[in-house]
């Protein structure tokens, strides 16, 4: 079929959006991580120098810098377990929350929806901040628990990787659930019926039924929950304490601290790769995977 | 049949909210029998299904099943299988191990698949092994989900519409398999049905379903030849229905102007009887024709020619009834015209008494 010119332009709009927001900046970023660095405004030189003759003036040392100092690996690789484990709670209570909201009837359903985009309205910051006040030393909850006699002095809840965790459960939930619902939704509740009728118990027909039925939502909401909390700056800076060192954190310092443009720009870069790389392969390895099974 | 109360169905009762499902049932099935529950929607054919399957919880009543009380046992505790009329196969597995699902933690590898190669032949699937769900027609799926529920040899069957999902050639040749099939193996199945000529043709004996309650449990013969009530008269079969009233020892219809014998004395002054369109013999009308008894003058409305019979509408009198005519060899009378004055007479035997 012939498409006419209006509807060629259309599917061009986004790759034209990614193109200007995300391969443009991207080579930006690229170029500073292999300029060399400097003081002054902006801190590092021009890879193209014209003066005595054409010159390409370029380096490798940003990224042998990082590579060399274990501390940025080491604050990578926290991040890296820091998503892991963020994942893997968001699947633990997303999927009952979303399993139950996509069997509920419509009017509740609905309901529960809302309950869940309903934080989405809020700030983001404002939702992270009110946990700083709920978890402080003479916070609500401390103060609950003290009047209740459960302890007898305040607890230390904030600034520590457990706070951290919390509020990026907290945060990112939504973005487990609303993919999750979506295969859930379209989940023929007859299959877990067969299964119990065939002999499987409630257990076994989990394992069996459901979880390989909802792995594309879990894997979707998952990939939605993981990329960014491994670069999350916010709320490990907001409820987290000196003893784990995020990604995002050190990125931050490095080029607004430190002012070291080249090197955060190295350190961006190499997390794109490490990161984005990897999923990439799983996603068409994955992807041919489901066509071939028909999922 | 051996054992009369294979399954025994005592007192059913549920409700959901107010709404009252199904009302004190009292079935009983005898083993390897083929049953068929017909009802419209909304008769609570599939809740009965259901609480068989165990998938509902009766709020009263009990079931035994070859003298096991299985009213409370889980889904996967009874011994028998469900085949849902979406057919809930796995699309996530092949056809193998669709088959295999419910065996695969009772037997080892090899055992597995020499009863997948055996039901797979059984039910000439054998080629489609290897197939996913998706790739497969409506009548693969079918068969499948029948392969899925007999590898477990189950004592009792329960079909849930078996053959709403197929077109119409292939139900006709899948009701003489599964009639077959169900003869070889002599599992007691039970199905549910809207399709009333799906009922007669699968059913040693069915229950007809209103409103919760079973009005009538029969053969088919039985069923479409002495209809008990009016409601079941008109749901299996065409029905010509019409009120007798009794005069002076004679009945007589006034909607047809016309008086009938019947073969038994009737003590009602007024009841409905049942005349099936198939024993209405149906002629040219003759200027010298008298009027005899058991017969009525009318003409031809209305006419489908359909191959094997013909169906006219003939309006006699008042009333319109429904006459069917088959074409043999040495009818000359198998094409009349719309507007042809006719006759239409029948025997005292055709004539049935409804009770209601």
């Amino acid at each position: 079929m012939k498409k006419k010119p209006f509807e060629k332009y259309f599917i061009l709009s986004p790759y034209i959006w990614l193109v200007l927001f995300f391969f443009i900046p991207l080579a930006i970023i690229f170029k500073i991580s292999i300029s060399v660095s400097e003081w002054g405004m902006p801190p590092y030189q021009d890879i193209f120098v014209n003066n005595d003759g054409f010159k390409i003036n370029i380096t490798l040392e940003n990224y042998l810098y990082i590579l060399s100092d274990f501390y940025y690996i080491r604050s990578f690789l926290n991040s890296i377990v820091l998503a892991f484990i963020s994942t893997f709670f968001c699947i633990l209570i997303g999927f009952p929350l979303a399993f139950y909201i996509a069997t509920s009837d419509i009017k509740l359903r609905n309901i529960l929806l809302i309950l869940v985009i309903i934080p989405f309205w809020s700030s983001f910051l404002l939702r992270v901040y009110a946990w700083k006040i709920i978890l402080q030393n003479n916070g609500i909850l401390n103060l609950i628990l003290l009047k209740l006699g459960i302890i007898s002095e305040p607890l230390q809840l904030l600034y520590n990787q457990y706070a951290v965790i919390m509020g990026i459960v907290y945060t990112y939930l939504p973005l487990m659930i609303l993919p999750l619902y979506g295969y859930l939704n379209k989940f023929d509740l007859n299959l877990i019926d067969a299964s119990k009728d065939l002999g499987l118990n409630r257990i076994k027909s989990f394992f069996r039924v459901i979880l390989p039925l909802s792995l594309p939502g879990i894997i979707a909401g998952s990939l939605l929950v993981f990329i960014p909390v491994v670069g999350e700056f916010i709320i490990p800076e907001m409820l987290g304490g000196s003893d784990k060192l995020y990604y995002g954190k050190i990125l931050w310092e490095e080029f607004f601290v430190n002012r070291n443009w080249p090197g955060a720009s190295a350190l961006a870069f190499t997390g794109i790769i490490v990161l984005v790389l990897p999923i990439i392969i799983f996603q068409i390895i994955y992807s041919k995977w489901t066509v071939k099974n028909e999922i | 049949m051996t054992n009369k109360n294979f399954l025994k169905i005592e007192n059913i009762s549920k409700s959901f909210g107010k709404i009252k499902v199904l009302e004190n049932i009292n079935l009983n099935i005898s083993k390897s029998e083929f049953f068929g529950l017909l009802g419209s929607s909304g008769s609570g054919k599939t809740t009965l299904l259901r609480i068989l399957g165990g998938f509902e919880i009766p709020d009263s009543g009990r079931i035994y099943l070859d003298g096991l009380d299985i009213t409370n046992l889980e889904p996967f505790e009874r011994p028998l299988n469900y085949m849902f009329q979406s057919y809930a196969l796995f699309p996530h597995l092949n056809v193998f191990n669709n088959l295999a699902f419910g065996i695969k933690d009772h037997f080892d590898k090899n055992e597995i698949s020499l009863k997948v190669n055996e039901i797979s032949k059984l039910l000439s699937i054998e080629n489609l092994l290897n197939r996913r769900i998706k790739q497969l027609s409506g009548g693969e799926q079918q068969r499948v989900a029948l392969g899925r529920c007999l590898i477990k040899k189950p004592k009792l069957l329960l079909l849930d519409e078996p053959l709403a999902a197929l077109d119409k050639k292939l139900r006709t040749k899948t009701q003489l398999e599964l009639t077959s099939l169900q003869k070889q193996l002599e599992i007691t199945f039970v199905f549910v049905t809207h399709d009333q000529e799906e009922a007669m043709s699968l059913s040693d004996r069915m229950a007809i379903m209103k409103n919760g309650n079973i009005l009538e449990c029969s053969s088919p013969e039985e069923i479409y030849e002495n209809p008990k009530n009016t409601y079941t008269a008109n749901f299996v079969g065409i029905a010509n229905i019409f009120e007798l009233k009794k005069k002076n020892e004679n009945y007589f219809s006034n909607e047809l102007n016309t008086q009938f014998e019947i073969s038994k004395n009737e003590l009602n002054e007024n009841f409905n009887i049942l005349l099936r369109p198939e024993k209405i013999k149906i002629i040219k009308k003759n200027n010298t024709d008298t009027k005899n008894l058991n017969s009525v003058e009318g003409t031809i409305i209305e006419k489908s020619y359909l191959g094997s019979f013909t169906r006219y509408e003939v309006k006699c009198n008042e009333k319109i009834i429904s006459v069917i005519d088959q074409n043999y060899n040495d009818n000359t009378n198998y094409n009349f015209p719309v507007g042809e004055q006719v006759i239409c007479s029948w025997s005292k035997e055709s004539v049935k008494i409804l009770e209601d």
